[in-house]
């Protein structure tokens, strides 16, 4: 089954910024997802959908070595992030979470300020060389988020003000200040309303002009709108993955077609 | 399916039934109990705490003042420097003790038999001399004028004056009542009026003779007990030699018994009728007072007494009228005080003199320690404490807060660190005399430590200290959300820049809190730095974590053992230093936790 989605002849027409082969993920003795092959295409929006606990966010924290972090997990295989080998040695994972920038469930803006905020990355990256040139990723940063008009005036007052679904693009020009070249997002807007839903949905789709964009999400109604590509997750393996359309509207798979119909999940 | 399910879990009878409803007012009185009983305990804790600040308060009373005795009066020349050479060296030397004796004898010159000698230099404190030497060595002209120095009074005369041994009252007595005076042999006088002049004082001296009856007989009741057995022994006994040897016994007893009921027998027809009674040192003393003359009761009856001299410079009239008298009580007996009457009626003429002064005891806290209780203050032990709390800090801090971060952020979870982190707990639970034993055996006598420095104290509390910080500064790690490692680690974060950019800052209220919670036992700690030497008698103020020093629960467990009755308002008033600390450093956490602590 899996390999019939990587014989999709529409995966290959774009760059893969990033393509995994044979992951394996364990916690202890349970395998969370089993023997995974996906290619994250450059430029587009990818999305995983399936139901909880089906090890769609395990695989996401794969691709920036989030999953390190956790003493009992075990990863296996091979995931490329533009032909290098993510989990070889002489990958240092803090680099890499620089290339791969992540956004995640719940927004957690440092309790500092706005401005310090987005300026930790560009900082500790020493991807700046003075105080002019770090307003100006700051404020590129905020722009680029969407931020900029609604906290300009109050830059220095603490990013933990900020209502929700600012919050929330604060993190994601967070992310963005890094430079990264993919963003991975874990259900970005599961704990907004819907206006900063859309707000954060149409921020997503802006992105996808400069990044490779993995979101995870639980809304099938979002993944059909901010997506190109969709793979769906069933009980740690992956059962489909394709464009969205056709996911949406023509499955291969009866699973599939059951969790979009609303059948289970 | 679903109808079964609820009347399943209906209770039985109804919600509604008197089954039900008393459950539910059992449940109710249970709560109703509880709250009660914890309304009680809080009440009985606030009420024992109270009691604590109250007694400990109240007792300092008598240490935030001090007296001085204020005299006029010029050094003799001749006595400090005899060849006016104004040399600092040769004045230094200059017995100024001498010079203070001299002076009080010029103040009193009635006293003038050794042992007065001894009381009136008594009433000042003997380190009074090295104050006036001070101030000469000052300012050497001092020399040449007249000087009106204050003396500080001895710890006694310091307490007499704040009214701890009694003090004199005037006595009311019939109007216009003149003293007869009679000479009855060198210093000693009848004196007789008109009117019951000394009937006042009368009431309180019979009840006194009564209890001392009552007192007198029960020792007979034991004297007849004691003659009883005896006798008893006296019919059982076998051989005459024995027999002989019982009844003197016997005999002995009962002629004590006699002479006791009659003592007691003597003392009730005294006290019923109104016959002279005499005075001892067990009574409160009566004076009569003449000018500045003072004379005090030997015997006393209505309207006549027997006077002895106490304090008299010029002889006694024939005849007192009514304005040339005053008739004192001291209730306080010589016997239950410090001070001599004698000192006591010095006392009052320098009082009437107006050369008594009082002012707030900053003494207290400006001076090291001291044998005299007037003298005492808690600097040294305040500065000492201060050295010892900044080694413990110094120690203790860094190494509990990284050894935090280390369990909490780096260290993987296994065997080895269950195993770091339950001794680290049981450690807390150490009884400090151990950490203190540990110092000796291994600050002191290992690595050659001086004895009773802040240094080897501040160390021994380090260790005691550091299992509260450590597991104060993990709970606060741990008690920073995950969401924001994530988001540092998620930007590319190293740990290190994590655990020190973000998640310590946030657990900094907490770790201080910790930290200060620690300190302040630390501060509080005696048992351990008694066993490093640090229970010494040190004068100086410590200059260095080297110098021998003490600190202030030790100081005040010093002090709490002395035999002087001032040093019982020190040791509180130190006690009340101590706690101040505490409560400034407990503010000071809880300021620290309102002001930095961010919610999420």
């Amino acid at each position: 089954m899996n390999n019939l989605t990587l014989k999709d002849p529409e995966l290959e027409y774009r760059d893969n910024k990033i393509s995994a082969r044979g992951v394996n993920v364990s916690y202890g003795e349970t395998l969370a997802i089993k023997n995974v092959d996906v290619d994250i295409p450059d430029k587009t929006v990818t999305a995983f959908i399936g139901p909880s606990g089906c090890g769609k966010s395990t695989f996401l924290r794969c691709f920036n070595r989030m999953n390190d972090t956790i003493d009992i997990c075990r990863v296996s295989g091979d995931i490329r992030l533009e032909d290098q080998n993510i989990y070889d040695r002489q990958i240092d994972p803090v680099q890499l979470r620089a290339r791969v920038g992540m956004v995640f469930q719940k927004p957690n803006p440092f309790p500092k300020s706005v401005y310090d905020n987005v300026a930790y990355g560009p900082r500790i990256h020493g991807l700046v060389n003075n105080k002019a040139e770090l307003d100006d990723v700051v404020e590129a940063c905020l722009k680029r988020a969407a931020l900029w008009r609604e906290v300009k005036d109050r830059l220095h007052e603490p990013g933990t003000g900020l209502s929700g679904g600012q919050q929330q693009r604060l993190c994601i020009a967070r992310a963005v200040a890094t430079a990264p070249e993919v963003l991975l997002m874990d259900e970005p807007c599961s704990a907004l309303d819907p206006i900063a839903t859309a707000q954060v949905e149409e921020l997503i789709d802006e992105l996808r002009l400069n990044y490779a964009v993995v979101i995870v999400t639980h809304s099938m109604q979002q993944a059909a709108r901010v997506s190109q590509r969709t793979a769906f997750f069933h009980l740690g393996s992956l059962v489909e993955h394709g464009h969205t359309t056709k996911i949406f509207t023509n499955p291969d798979d009866q699973r599939t077609q059951d969790y979009i119909t609303g059948r289970f999940g | 399916m679903t109808d079964q399910k609820s009347t399943a879990a209906v209770p039985a009878g109804g919600y509604g039934s008197d089954a039900a409803i008393a459950r539910l007012k059992a449940r109710r009185r249970a709560e109703t109990r509880l709250k009660a009983y914890g309304i009680c305990a809080i009440a009985l804790a606030f009420a024992a705490l109270g009691a604590l600040a109250w007694s400990v308060v109240s007792k300092t009373a008598t240490a935030l003042t001090e007296h001085y005795v204020v005299l006029d009066f010029e050094i003799p020349q001749e006595d400090v420097d005899p060849d006016g050479t104004g040399d600092v060296a040769v004045i230094g030397k200059a017995n100024f003790a001498g010079i203070t004796k001299d002076v009080l004898k010029a103040r009193f010159p009635s006293a003038t038999g050794r042992k007065e000698r001894r009381q009136l230099y008594d009433i000042v404190s003997n380190g009074t001399a090295y104050e006036l030497r001070a101030l000469v060595l000052d300012d050497p002209a001092a020399l040449r004028s007249p000087l009106n120095f204050a003396f500080v009074a001895s710890d006694v005369a310091d307490l007499y004056l704040k009214g701890v041994y009694g003090s004199f009252v005037e006595q009311q007595r019939p109007p216009a009542s003149a003293l007869e005076v009679t000479e009855l042999e060198t210093n000693t006088w009848q004196v007789t009026a008109d009117a019951p002049v000394f009937r006042a004082a009368l009431g309180d001296l019979s009840g006194l003779l009564l209890e001392r009856a009552e007192r007198l007989r029960r020792q007979a009741l034991l004297q007849e007990n004691g003659r009883r057995v005896f006798e008893e022994r006296l019919q059982a006994a076998m051989d005459e030699a024995e027999r002989a040897e019982y009844r003197k016994e016997a005999d002995a007893r009962a002629a004590r018994r006699d002479q006791l009921t009659e003592e007691a027998d003597a003392l009730v027809r005294t006290s019923s009728e109104g016959g002279a009674i005499s005075l001892d040192r067990s009574m409160p003393t009566l004076v009569v007072r003449v000018g500045d003359d003072w004379y005090k009761l030997a015997e006393v009856q209505d309207n006549q007494a027997t006077i002895t001299a106490l304090s008299a410079a010029d002889a006694l009239p024939g005849e007192l009228s009514d304005a040339d008298w005053t008739f004192l009580v001291n209730s306080v007996p010589e016997s239950a005080r410090k001070i001599s009457d004698l000192q006591a009626v010095w006392l009052e003429d320098l009082k009437s003199a107006g050369s008594v002064e009082k002012r707030y005891n900053w003494r207290f806290f400006t001076s090291g320690d001291s044998r005299e209780p007037e003298l005492a203050g808690i600097l040294g032990a305040a500065v000492g404490s201060f050295w010892t709390m900044l080694v413990t800090f110094v120690l203790a801090f860094p190494i509990g807060v990284l050894a935090a971060v280390y369990l909490e952020e780096f260290a993987p979870r296994n065997r080895w660190t269950d195993l770091i982190e339950v001794n680290i707990n049981n450690l807390a639970a150490v009884p400090s005399i151990v950490f203190g034993l540990l110092g000796l055996s291994v600050f002191l006598g290992f690595f050659g430590i001086p004895r009773s420095a802040p240094l080897a104290g501040g160390i021994t509390l380090a260790l005691m200290t550091l299992p509260t910080i450590i597991i104060a500064s993990r709970a606060a790690i741990r008690a920073v959300p995950p969401s924001i490692r994530d988001a540092a680690l998620g930007i590319g974060a190293s740990k290190l820049q994590t655990s020190f950019h973000h998640v310590l800052p946030l657990a900094l209220p907490g770790i201080l809190t910790g930290t200060i919670i620690g300190m302040a036992q630390a501060l509080g700690e005696t048992a351990p730095l008694i066993m490093i030497g640090m229970v010494a008698f040190i004068v100086d103020t410590p200059g260095g974590i080297t110098d021998s020093a003490t600190v202030l629960p030790v100081q005040v467990f010093r002090w709490s053992d002395l035999p002087e009755r001032a040093f019982e308002a020190r040791t509180a008033l130190a006690i009340c230093v101590l706690l101040a600390f505490l409560v400034a450093m407990n503010a000071l956490a809880v300021f620290l936790r309102k002001r930095f602590e961010r919610r999420w």
